[in-house]
């Protein structure tokens, strides 16, 4: 049994963005803190236990994006995946869900996977969309923000629960091949093996010009990003630890909360 | 025939989810910019009642499409049904809540239809008649407008960016029930399974101290919990990033998946602000925000914000806190 994961490399989410000179994305650069989308490693995670319960299972990972991106798919093997595709795309903006949701379908198509598993969102477009578009397109079943699953030994179905509000379940079984993807909190990803580390470092990455695959148009425009009003900011306290702390109770108690 | 706006309805246990409601409002406003007309659908195996309901609350037409299969909210049955229905009444939007339900079924619904996707919207624009919608990118700290590119557009909303209305309209929305197709699916879904752990009374809480991933670690968790002693009526709220560290437990989750709380006042500690964790404790009273980080996403919907480090700030506020009440 084959899984295919999916990771995005996102920039880190304490570090600052701005906007480019075009206004429809944001500026990276050389010092840009990337790292790998944190939902996107619950999924590693849950695919390599799924390796260590069952016989038989190779896992492999997939990114779509440009050079950058590269480190990312070496640090899903360096987890423990044992192949990793990179689909080099052109330019350094925007891609919609859809766009990167129909190469790694089309991916797919020529690879057998019984199971995809992505993470439930990305933290810096945060559309929760590939892991259900993926699915739609090869017309297998999905399941989003999953917290728990089972493969049936006869590796025919799998028995998911997805969160859903108020810290319930919804329970139900879907016919492989399936994607899932992954809710975080689901287990606790691991640190890379050394011996892991070293076996990544040595090993190929496949690369794939984007260019290369007969890739659907783009279904959404972005037409321009902004920075949210700032007109809701409250008052910012300013002085010291002491003053702050000082002004911040007598706000307070003006307020009748002490 | 008028272009429509098709609703789907959201419910548990036969009842239909307040966010809904603010999906309504959605629709009531895209309305008033295309001249679109919005119809309610709502699938289950026994919705009569719902249907009645929505329709008496909001006036609008309801559909309701009915049939075992539709127990619970399945992708595989919404999206069979629902292709089947919308292709006769050929919505120009078709949208629903950024739940748990809403953005399971959308991506793949929009797929099919070959539509345009837009998920967690929370705001519309309408510029030389041409319609495009907000959302937050960034953990909140860019906002996105993007227009579909397709005549047909599915939409998630983000709960909390439109309120439900109480619309008290004239006369109720014509309701028509009709028998889902038999349809066969590689998925199903079996049960719903309640929350395991007893719920924390986040509700009847009158401040909410909440502890996001910017407190740094597990122990300092303590500085949070002593916070919220000063005050009577007070529990703790966690981000989302914090429960999935394991420094705290699901049912202190705000937010998206996790609750919604109004308290008199929420203390955010140490939390970026994602949209997600926002349209959980937005409709606060007072939000009073402790983030190091100045460029925050949270700061934008807090009333008071304090740009400093948690660790060295709050054990001088708990001092302050100490000494005003010695002085009172």
């Amino acid at each position: 049994m084959k899984i295919l994961i999916c990771v995005k490399q996102v920039i880190d989410s304490q570090a600052p963005v701005t906007i480019d000179e075009s206004g429809k994305w944001v500026k990276y650069g050389d010092s840009s803190p990337f790292r790998m989308n944190r939902y996107d490693e619950f999924a590693i995670e849950e695919a390599l236990r799924i390796k260590e319960t069952l016989n038989d299972v190779s896992v492999d990972a997939i990114s779509v994006g440009p050079p950058r991106v590269s480190s990312t798919v070496r640090k899903a093997m360096e987890m423990g995946a044992e192949k990793g595709i990179h689909i080099l795309t052109e330019g350094d903006f925007f891609i919609t869900p859809f766009e990167v949701a129909s190469t790694i379908a089309s991916y797919v198509q020529t690879n057998n996977y019984a199971l995809i598993l992505t993470g439930a969102m990305s933290e810096d477009d945060m559309n929760s969309q590939v892991g259900q578009v993926i699915a739609e397109i090869l017309n297998r079943p999905c399941a989003t923000l999953v917290m728990h699953q089972e493969i049936r030994e006869d590796k025919k179905e799998v028995y998911v629960e997805r969160e859903i509000e108020g810290g319930k379940r919804e329970c139900l079984n879907l016919q492989l091949p399936a994607v899932l993807t992954i809710q975080s909190g689901i287990n606790i990803p691991r640190y890379p093996s050394l011996s892991n580390v070293l076996r990544a470092r040595k090993a190929q990455i496949l690369t794939i010009e984007a260019t290369a695959m007969n890739i659907p148009a783009k279904r959404e425009h972005l037409v321009a990003l902004s920075y949210p009003e700032v007109s809701s900011r409250g008052t910012f306290i300013e002085g010291s630890q002491r003053e702050k702390a000082k002004e911040l109770v007598s706000i307070l108690h003006e307020k009748s909360l002490i | 025939m008028k272009k429509q706006i098709a609703i789907i309805a959201e419910h548990h246990k036969e009842s239909v989810v307040s966010a809904t409601f603010e999906a309504v409002s959605f629709a009531l406003e895209l309305s008033n910019l295309t001249e679109a007309k919005p119809v309610i659908i709502v699938l289950g195996k026994s919705i009569k009642e719902m249907a009645e309901n929505l329709s008496k609350k909001t006036g609008l037409d309801v559909v309701g499409i009915e049939g075992g299969p539709l127990e619970f909210y399945n992708a595989e049955q919404y999206k069979f049904t629902l292709k089947y229905y919308l292709e006769s009444i050929d919505p120009e939007y078709i949208c629903m809540t950024h739940t748990a339900m809403g953005l399971d079924l959308a991506p793949g619904l929009a797929t099919r239809l070959d539509a345009s996707c837009i998920t967690a919207v929370e705001g519309i624009k309408s510029q030389d008649g041409k319609i495009s919608f907000l959302r937050s990118m960034f953990g909140g700290k860019l906002r996105a407008e993007i227009m579909p590119k397709l005549k047909k557009s599915v939409i998630t909303i983000l709960p909390g960016a439109w309120k439900a209305q109480e619309l008290d309209p004239m006369e109720n929305g014509h309701v028509d029930i009709k028998a889902a197709p038999s349809s066969i699916s590689t998925s199903r879904t079996i049960t719903v399974k309640e929350a395991e752990e007893e719920t924390l009374n986040l509700d009847d809480a009158e401040v909410i101290v909440a502890a996001g991933r910017g407190i740094g670690n597990e122990e300092n968790l303590h500085l949070v919990k002593d916070l919220a002693k000063i005050f009577n009526k007070s529990a703790i709220g966690a981000s989302k990033a914090v429960c999935d560290l394991g420094w705290l437990g699901y049912k202190h989750q705000i937010g998206m998946t996790g609750r919604t709380v109004s308290p008199r006042l929420y203390i955010a500690c140490g939390i970026s602000g994602s949209s997600q964790h926002i349209s959980g404790m937005k409709d606060s009273q007072i939000v009073v925000s402790i983030n190091i980080d100045p460029n925050a996403a949270i700061f934008n919907v807090s009333h008071y914000c304090i740009v400093e480090d948690l660790a060295t700030f709050i054990p001088v506020l708990l001092e302050e806190f100490r000494n005003f009440v010695g002085t009172t």
